[in-house]
């Protein structure tokens, strides 16, 4: 059997039968396997939308995804996807074509040394060098792609040695991984914290959905009456409606999520790394707080701040262990309380007819379905979607978090789409970021996926905008894009269904048509430029000092 | 800080490159390095010199999956080893 047809044949018997890419010269012999494979392929327009594209596969299922690409400019392009998923722990195998091995290290056409490019953006990354090691460093790659803490695996394929026989596969017995488990004294040190602790907080970060931990996490927050807030990734994770359900903490946190934390007794972080967009000013970030910290990667306890205990392992398993008899209902009811008074609203701003997108985006969130996929781009609106918009799990809430990847949102909508055909799936862009990937409605009108696609369209670059008027003078750089196209004749030049509305009274019939389309929609709302993101943290302040509306 | 670390790695493509990438990147400088090739493995000792805490190198480099052994000494010879976190067996779970 050929290289290429052994790679396809490793897929297959991974149970990969979706996969996205896009061909060129060095990876020409896989994708002439391909067509005699049961492999169904994605052809996106541009390698970066199609590493998105496995994101949101991979995201939306907690299953890997995987992308394929030529070498030379297949391989750079794929660089930012590989970063976005190393960043936010993705499990991702990702392959490249390589120039013949005779030609390797001569400057050949579209050589480029990717394994090189690729170290510090991947998890691992590899270069098969002979026939042999072929599929052996396929399984290798699944393997820690998803294991313990997931992340981006590249295995670079010269062409040869997709054109040459390679050996039988022969599954290899890899054993299941040992993940580390605290020990008793360990768990009774955690279960002491939390006993001793007055004013609790979980703080829940991605690695709760990916480890498959949410009924885990939903039972410890239940059982021992705690208030919980939660990160970018880590939205869905909790019980939205459980009284202590405070919402995102951060730059962009809501009030009372910022406020609990930084007066809590205990932080209890599961899953969760301290990004410094979480804790703002990283000295005055929960001041008054013990850390107990929960994660399966060793190199995220004592990173960023010092724990007072740590439990390193599967959360699904430590989860459970935890426990406090000691009654925490009155401080339940404190955050409860706080969380009224600190409470959105969204009449307030119906006066002036404008558009506002958090009432927008709390509508979306009650019209959709409740396991509807919603993905962002990166900027204002992805901050509005996380503080209007609430998600039943973190599978269904898709964001760039550690990188903050503009253009993420449709290709990841389209991967999504893929890995969940009966699903409602959203994708909620800015108009910067949209032009980013906007190549890949060409990917929508091929397969005719239903994805919606919503513009909310302000003519800036929003979020820089943001800031150049906050903390620049109002010196308003090359954030300008009142020349925005005509975005729903874009689309339609695609075969999309558009529509484009500007007033308060349209929203909800508008969405109600976006979401009842059976096909691909583009819904362009139009937006006052001079809204912003509301709470904001300033640089270099604490999290309680938060602006919480303009001055 | 100045600490000597001697690793034992897979004798694979870019395992060096590896290696010389965290450690910038986490911020220490290499003041010495020593690279020696056994059969299969390479053994690699260098004297690196940075201001935070030195687990947040080892950790790291403890996540490379050629990565066989890491050893770890303060200048001052106070063997750090693989004290606290960077001192369990851990299994390649990050």
């Amino acid at each position: 059997m050929k290289g290429a047809q052994a790679t396809l044949q490793y897929l297959t018997a991974q149970g990969i039968d979706r996969v996205f890419g896009y061909p060129g010269g060095a990876i020409m012999p896989l994708y002439d396997a391909l067509l005699d494979s049961p492999v169904r392929h994605y052809l996106c327009r541009h390698e970066q939308g199609a590493a998105f594209a496995a994101i949101g596969y991979a995201r939306s299922t907690n299953q890997v995804g995987v992308c394929i690409a030529t070498s030379g400019p297949g391989a750079t392009n794929l660089i930012t996807s590989l970063a976005d998923a190393k960043l936010d722990s993705v499990p991702l195998v990702v392959i490249t074509g390589q120039v013949a091995r005779a030609a390797m290290g001569t400057d050949a056409f579209q050589e480029v040394d990717v394994l090189g490019l690729s170290l510090s953006i991947c998890k691992h990354s590899m270069q098969v060098m002979s026939p042999e090691d072929l599929v052996p460093s396929l399984q290798h790659a699944f393997r820690i792609a998803s294991e313990g803490r997931p992340g981006p695996v590249l295995v670079d394929i010269p062409k040869d040695i997709l054109l040459m026989e390679v050996p039988e596969f022969e599954p290899e017995d890899q054993g299941a991984l040992t993940l580390p488990q605290p020990d008793e004294q360990t768990i009774e040190a955690a279960n002491q914290l939390l006993d001793n602790s007055q004013r609790p907080v979980v703080y829940v970060g991605g690695g709760v959905g990916m480890a498959d931990a949410v009924q885990e996490l939903r039972h410890f927050i239940a059982r021992n009456n705690l208030p919980a807030v939660c990160t970018l990734k880590g939205l869905g994770s909790a019980d939205t409606d459980h009284p202590g359900y405070l919402g995102m903490l951060g730059m962009h946190g809501l009030a009372a999520a910022n406020l609990a934390v930084q007066g809590c007794d205990l932080l209890i972080a599961i899953g969760a790394r301290l990004d410094d967009r979480v804790t703002g000013k990283l000295d005055e970030f929960a001041p008054h707080a013990k850390l107990l910290h929960l994660d399966i990667d060793p190199a995220e306890i004592h990173k960023r701040r010092q724990a007072d205990v740590s439990l390193l392992g599967d959360l699904k398993q430590i989860l459970p262990q935890l426990t406090c008899p000691q009654d925490k209902t009155e401080w339940l009811e404190r955050m409860a309380t706080l969380k009224a008074e600190k409470a959105l609203t969204y009449s307030s701003h119906s006066g002036d007819g404008q558009i506002h997108a958090p009432s927008l985006l709390r509508s979306l969130s009650d019209l959709a379905e409740t396991d509807a996929i919603v993905t962002c781009d990166v900027g204002q609106h992805q901050m509005w979607v996380a503080q209007h918009m609430l998600f039943s799990h973190p599978t269904c809430h898709l964001s760039s978090g550690g990188l903050g990847t503009m253009g993420f949102g449709l290709p990841a909508a389209i991967g999504a789409q893929v890995a969940n055909p009966n699903k409602q799936v959203v994708a909620v862009c800015g108009d910067g970021s949209f032009m980013m990937n906007v190549q890949e409605l060409g990917t929508l009108r091929r397969y005719q996926m239903p994805v919606k696609i919503l513009i909310l369209d302000n003519q800036r670059l929003g979020m820089v905008k943001q800031w150049q008027e906050l903390f620049h003078e109002q010196r308003y750089s090359e954030t300008d894009l009142s020349d925005n196209p005509e975005f729903s004749r874009l689309a339609q030049a695609f075969d999309i269904e558009a529509e484009q509305i500007q007033s308060a009274e349209q929203v909800i019939p508008a969405l109600k048509r976006m979401l009842s389309h059976p096909g691909p929609y583009l819904l362009h709302v139009r937006l006052d430029h001079k809204d912003n993101v509301w709470p904001i943290v300033p640089p270099n302040t604490a999290n309680h000092q938060m602006w919480e509306q303009p001055r | 800080m100045n600490y000597q670390i001697d690793l034992l790695l897979a004798d694979q493509p870019a395992v060096l490159e590896r290696v010389l990438q965290t450690t910038r990147y986490r911020g220490f400088r290499i003041n010495q390095l020593n690279m020696q090739p056994t059969a299969s493995q390479l053994k690699v000792s260098m004297q690196v010199y940075g201001k935070q805490p030195i687990n947040i190198l080892t950790t790291q480099l403890h996540k490379l999956y050629d990565l066989a052994s890491l050893e770890c000494q303060a200048q001052q010879n106070s063997t750090l080893g693989r004290r606290s976190l960077a001192a369990q067996t851990l299994p390649k779970t990050a």
